[in-house]
């Protein structure tokens, strides 16, 4: 009882004496070289907002008046460019390409990865623990150089030009990522609910799908958003293992987009519209769950 | 397992079976979990040894052979190594590699460093930290695409320059202006994601080593040198990995840098590893060399390697602990 009584003014009487002397120490170098610092550190915040403003205004006006003045706003809000892409450039099939690939392999790397990341977290032996290093150590191969294996692989077996072959891959490439995060997360989480689970009577299954699931609930939504992200951008793969105009994906058709106006003509208008295309479905993601995003990208990087 | 579950499964354990079986099987919970071993793991481990392993290890073997992707496969030992050496366009792709890897990366850690330390105590902190880490989730094609709007002949920078009386701007776009402008975009669209991940090490100091260095009176650059340094020290070696790794796959800005300017491939003279790797196999121009286009991909993996090996080496110390 005493205690409790005492510690919240030894706080109260802690708290403002440590802040004090923070800001003194901060004002110590309040220097030109802070300066400095400060005023590039904003320009470099402004210019990366910057780009997301004029793509989306250059969006709105036709290729002539971009080129005639790049710093100009748009006379209308006519969505011309948005129509000629869609159509022309075939995003409308590209986009529904991506986000089935995207929603689909996501979904199930999430689903392949948890499970095993939930029993390598859990069962501590020398197996589990070269199981773990096996997986990180896809962690550091370039997709480039299972490119031309996967190619002929998916080849023998009619996969390649299919969004079926797409997708598997890409749950096959994300997994070190994915058990690596989900491993870090399931071993942050506490152990006496599934513990009281067990003692109750609990199958270890039922633990799993009952007990640690819900509340991992948070590192698994994260992991998804993550892999989503980057399905999404994939373009080495895409780009190689796709051949036919209705099987590309948004980063490969805005390739060939890009191909197409080498011989008809740059269409700046119709290019931006379809960079907005690839990029606001991220900007929406990532003001959605901005936060959890940077915290599963740098978790475990301080250890 | 943690100590009160082993005591917990002990007592469990002791309530049904003999002692002697306690012995031998471990507890409870962890007999149950291991039941699962193969339901669990299994799907994960078969993905990825199929799809990622199995892959790898045929493009060794690849990189062995001569092939076009017929039936024409004959073996030639390290030839395709060898010849890859002799092959100005592989050189030259491997220094860009490697201008990338080391110029790009000693601005990004410079500038993000920075960064971290005018970020650590100011205004506004985590509006500014969110903003300059979006770029790192969008595909670094649309910066491609994007320089082609800024450096074109009337484009942002021109236009701006003119305005500033600069009446005969430099060809942003010519060949061999090309590369050192995407070194510039690189670093743009990189430093936010490595400036996040250094705050997160930044953030873990506890404010009381800085108190401490105020009432020693240290000056600034003693309290970095003292404190922040060594203190994220670990930080700064896992980032160096991390680039170190994503910095051989650089591929899609490449591969559209500039809008239209290409005709379908990108200038030779901005090819990394990676754009060698996929033109030499699946150009279409010139019969696919699937021989040597997986010798310079297994090649860029081995410099992944020892670069890794070495900076684990060379950045080990020993943990501060706080």
């Amino acid at each position: 009882m005493t205690m409790t009584e005492l510690t919240p003014p030894a706080v109260a009487a802690k708290q403002p004496r440590k802040q004090r002397r923070r800001r003194a120490a901060i004002t110590h170098d309040r220097s030109v070289f802070r300066g400095i610092g400060l005023v590039l550190l904003w320009l470099f915040v402004a210019l990366n907002i910057a780009w997301m403003i004029w793509m989306v205004i250059q969006a709105f006006r036709d290729t002539r008046s971009i080129l005639d003045n790049p710093w100009g706003l748009p006379t209308s809000l006519d969505p011309v460019n948005f129509v000629t892409a869609w159509t022309v450039g075939d995003f409308a099939t590209a986009t529904l390409n991506s986000v089935v690939t995207t929603t689909v392999s996501s979904l199930l790397t999430v689903a392949v990865a948890a499970p095993a990341a939930y029993y390598l977290s859990r069962v501590e032996n020398r197996l589990t623990r070269s199981l773990t290093m096996y997986f990180v150590l896809g962690l550091g191969i370039p997709a480039q150089v299972i490119l031309i294996p996967l190619f002929v692989m998916l080849n023998e077996v009619y996969l390649t030009d299919s969004l079926i072959g797409l997708n598997m891959v890409y749950i096959g490439v994300s997994m070190p990522f994915t058990v690596f995060l989900l491993t870090a997360f399931f071993r942050s989480l506490p152990l006496e609910m599934e513990e009281a689970a067990a003692l109750d009577g609990t199958t270890a299954f039922g633990t799993f799908w009952r007990i640690t699931l819900p509340l991992a609930k948070g590192g698994i939504l994260t992991a998804f958003v993550l892999q989503v992200i980057s399905h999404w951008n994939e373009t080495l793969l895409a780009l190689t293992l796709l051949q036919s105009t209705e099987k590309y994906t948004l980063p490969v058709a805005l390739i060939s987009f890009i191909q197409q106006q080498t011989y008809s003509g740059a269409d700046w208008g119709g290019l931006f519209a379809g960079l907005c295309i690839v990029v606001i479905p991220m900007l929406i993601i990532y003001l959605w769950l901005g936060r959890r995003l940077t915290e599963g990208l740098t978790l475990g990087m301080g250890k | 397992m943690t100590e009160t579950a082993r005591m917990i499964g002990a007592k469990s354990a002791s309530g049904s079976a003999t002692p002697t079986g306690r012995r031998a099987g471990g507890n409870a919970i962890d007999r149950g979990r291991k039941r699962l071993f193969v339901p669990f793991v299994g799907p994960a481990f078969l993905f990825y040894t199929i799809l990622f392993v199995v892959p790898s290890l045929y493009a060794v073997w690849i990189s062995f052979n001569e092939w076009s992707g017929g039936d024409d496969m004959t073996f030639v030992g390290f030839k395709n190594y060898v010849r890859l050496f002799s092959d100005d366009l592989f050189v030259q792709s491997f220094v860009n590699t490697l201008l990338l890897l080391f110029v790009v990366g000693i601005a990004i850690f410079v500038i993000a460093f920075g960064l971290t330390l005018v970020l650590r105590d100011m205004v506004a902190r985590k509006v500014a930290r969110s903003v300059i880490f979006f770029p790192h989730l969008v595909n670094a094609m649309i910066f491609g695409v994007l320089a082609g709007f800024i450096f074109n002949p009337g484009g942002l920078v021109n236009k701006l320059l003119g305005g500033l009386g600069v009446t005969e701007p430099p060809a942003w776009l010519a060949h061999e202006n090309l590369f050192p402008l995407i070194m510039v975009m690189m670093t743009w669209i990189t430093t936010g994601y490595f400036t996040t991940i250094l705050m997160a090490g930044v953030d873990r100091i506890p404010p009381y080593y800085y108190e401490d260095c105020a009432l020693a009176g240290a000056n600034a650059w003693q309290r970095l040198r003292y404190v922040i340094l060594p203190l994220t020290w670990d930080v700064f070696a896992t980032c160096a990995v991390l680039w170190t790794i994503s910095s051989v796959k650089i591929f899609e800005i490449i591969w559209v840098f500039g809008g239209s300017t290409g005709q379908g491939m990108p200038p030779t003279q901005t090819w990394t590893v990676a754009v060698y790797t996929y033109v030499t196999a699946f150009s279409g121009q010139s019969i696919p060399a699937y021989g040597a286009a997986t010798a310079s991909a297994v090649l860029s993996l081995a410099v992944i390697s020892i670069l890794v090996v070495l900076l684990r080496r060379a950045t080990k110390r020993d943990a501060v602990e706080f």
